[in-house]
C-alpha cells in the first residue's frame, strides 16, 4: 500500500477505538461550524485546545496541528482563519486513511 | 457530543493497582485507559471533577491521572481538595497538561500535584511515569506496613512491661499515648497532686516465723494477688512492693478527677478481698492476720528515679511518707486517712465506721495532722 500525506500509522491495540474517535471528530466539525456561526470564540478555543491534546495522542498529528491553529485563531477572534481551519479539518477527515501496525 | 461507549467504566484487569483517569474528553479517557490496561493495570474513569472527587472518596485509587481543563470543578480544584484532605493527600496525582503550558504546571505544583504528563500523550512517557509512581507506591506501602508492624510490636512490649505495675486499662492508655521512641515516661518527671495508699500485712512477722520459706512466698503471693487485683480494679498504679507492703498511687500517671474515691474503694476492696484469705490462713496455720492501710493526699513528685543501670517509676513526697506512717499505725482491717483526704471521701464513709484519731504527730514530722480511722472490714480493728 502506498502511503500518502493522509495515511496515518496507528498502533494495532488502538484499532477498536479509532471508529469511535472518527465519529467524535465528525461531530466536532459540526460543533465547530455551529460555534463559528454563533461567534462563540471561547468554545472554539476550547475545542481547538482539545483537538490539540487528543489528536497526536492517538497518532493524528494533523488533528493537533489544526487544533493549534484553531485555538490561536479563536483567541484573536479571526473568523476567516477559523473557517479555513474548519474547512481544512473536514477535508482531512474525509481523506485520512489509517494503517494499523 | 462524544460517544461514551469508548470511554469504558471499571476494567476487569486482575491487577490490584488502581488508576483513576479523569478527563472531560472521553476519547482521551479511552486512549489513556487502553494504554494503562495494556500494562495490566485496573482503570476507572471519571468525566468531570465532581465525579472524580466522589469516586476518590468512595473508593480511593492508587494513582490519579487528572486533566487540568475541565468545565465545572477544574483539575486544579480536584488536586487542591484531595491534597488538602488527610485521607487522600498521599494518593499520587499526575496532572495532564499541554507541554508548553508552564502556567498550568506552576498552578499544578501549587495545588500539590506529584507529577505532570504532557498532552499530546506519548505512550512511553505515560508508562514510564506510571511505573515510577507505582514503584514509589509499593515502596511506601511496604514501609508503612513495616512501620505498623513495628509499632504494634513496640506497643505490645510497653503494654507487657507496664501491665505488671498498673491495670490493663492504664497499660493500654500508656501504650496508645507512647510516642515514637522508647520509654513513654522518659524525661517526664512532674510535681502533681496524688493520693497515696500504703497497705501492709498485720501479723506478717508471726507468719514468717512459723512457716517454711516456700510457704511464706506462696502466702505472700496470695496476699499480693488480692491487693493488686483490688488496685487494678480501681485503676491504681502500683509504685512499690517491698516485704509485705504495697504502695499504690492515684491520679498518676493519668489524671483521675475521682482519685480520692478510687483510693477509698481500693482500700475497702483490699480489706474485703483479703478476709477470706485471712480466714483460710487462720484455719490452716492458726495465724491472725489482716490488712492495715494508710492513705494521704497531696503534692508529690513522679518520675523515673535511679541510675542508668537501675531505675524505677517512683512517687516521692509528703503524702507518700505520711501514708507510710499511717499504715504502720493502722490495725488489721483499719484504714487511717489524713484529714484533707478524709474531707474528700467523707460522704462515702458510713458514719458509724469512722472515728477521729485526733491530731497525730508522725515520726520525723514537727507538725501534727488530723487523722481519721475507718473500720473497713467485718473483723474491724482485729
Amino acid at each position: 500500500m502506498t502511503k500518502n500525506i493522509h495515511t496515518v500509522v496507528i498502533a494495532k491495540d488502538l484499532a477498536d477505538l479509532i471508529p469511535v474517535f472518527f465519529r467524535n471528530r465528525q461531530k466536532e466539525v459540526e460543533t465547530l461550524r455551529s460555534a463559528l456561526a454563533a461567534g462563540e470564540f471561547e468554545q472554539l478555543r476550547q475545542l481547538g485546545h482539545r483537538m490539540r491534546g487528543v489528536g497526536n495522542s492517538y497518532g493524528f498529528a494533523k488533528v493537533s496541528e489544526v487544533g493549534k491553529q484553531l485555538e490561536d485563531a479563536a483567541k484573536g477572534g479571526d473568523k476567516a482563519a477559523i473557517a479555513a481551519c474548519i474547512g481544512e479539518y473536514a477535508d482531512y477527515l474525509d481523506k485520512v486513511q489509517v494503517v494499523y501496525e | 457530543m462524544n460517544d461514551r461507549a469508548a470511554a469504558g467504566g471499571t476494567a476487569d484487569a486482575p491487577a490490584d493497582y488502581r488508576v483513576l483517569v479523569v478527563d472531560d474528553d472521553l476519547d482521551m479517557v479511552a486512549f489513556l485507559a487502553r494504554l494503562l490496561r495494556d500494562e495490566g493495570l485496573k482503570v476507572e474513569t471519571a468525566g468531570d471533577g465532581a465525579s472524580a472527587l466522589m469516586q476518590v472518596m468512595t473508593s480511593p485509587p492508587d494513582l490519579i491521572l487528572l486533566d487540568v481543563m475541565m468545565p465545572g470543578v477544574s483539575g486544579f480544584d480536584v488536586c487542591r481538595q484531595l491534597k488538602g484532605d488527610e485521607s487522600t493527600a498521599l494518593i499520587p496525582i499526575v496532572l495532564v497538561t499541554a507541554l508548553e503550558d508552564s502556567e498550568s504546571r506552576v498552578r499544578g505544583i501549587e495545588a500539590g500535584a506529584d507529577d505532570f504528563l504532557s498532552k499530546p500523550v506519548k505512550r512511553e512517557e505515560l508508562i514510564a511515569r506510571v511505573k515510577t509512581l507505582r514503584r514509589l507506591h509499593d515502596t511506601r506501602k511496604e514501609l508503612e506496613s513495616r512501620r505498623l508492624a513495628a509499632e504494634v510490636q513496640r506497643k505490645e512490649a510497653i503494654r507487657s512491661a507496664f501491665s505488671r505495675y498498673i491495670s490493663p486499662r492504664l497499660a493500654d492508655r500508656i501504650a496508645e499515648a507512647a510516642g515514637e521512641h522508647g520509654d513513654p515516661f522518659k524525661g517526664r518527671a512532674q510535681r502533681t497532686s496524688v493520693v497515696a495508699l500504703f497497705a501492709d500485712l498485720r501479723g506478717f512477722t508471726r507468719l514468717t516465723e512459723r512457716n517454711e520459706v516456700g510457704a511464706v512466698v506462696a502466702m505472700l503471693n496470695e496476699y499480693f494477688a488480692v491487693l493488686t487485683e483490688a488496685a487494678y480494679q480501681h485503676d491504681g498504679t502500683i509504685f512499690n512492693m517491698a516485704g509485705d507492703s504495697l504502695l499504690v498511687g492515684f491520679n498518676v500517671p493519668f489524671a483521675q478527677a475521682d482519685a480520692a474515691e478510687r483510693a477509698w474503694r481500693t482500700a475497702l476492696e483490699m480489706v474485703a478481698r483479703f478476709e477470706p484469705v485471712a480466714a483460710s490462713w487462720r484455719e490452716r496455720h492458726g495465724l491472725e492476720v489482716g490488712v492495715g492501710i494508710g492513705m494521704c493526699a497531696g503534692e508529690a513528685i513522679i518520675g523515673n528515679v535511679g541510675s542508668t543501670h537501675y531505675a524505677s517509676y517512683t512517687i516521692i513526697g509528703n503524702p507518700v511518707n505520711t501514708a507510710a506512717r499511717l499504715m504502720q499505725m493502722a490495725a488489721a482491717g483499719e484504714v487511717l486517712v489524713c484529714g484533707p483526704l478524709f474531707e474528700r471521701i467523707r460522704q462515702l464513709v458510713p458514719a458509724g465506721h469512722v472515728a477521729m484519731r485526733g491530731d497525730v504527730t508522725l515520726r520525723g514530722k514537727s507538725e501534727s495532722i488530723p487523722v481519721f480511722a475507718v473500720r473497713a472490714g467485718a473483723r474491724e480493728n482485729a
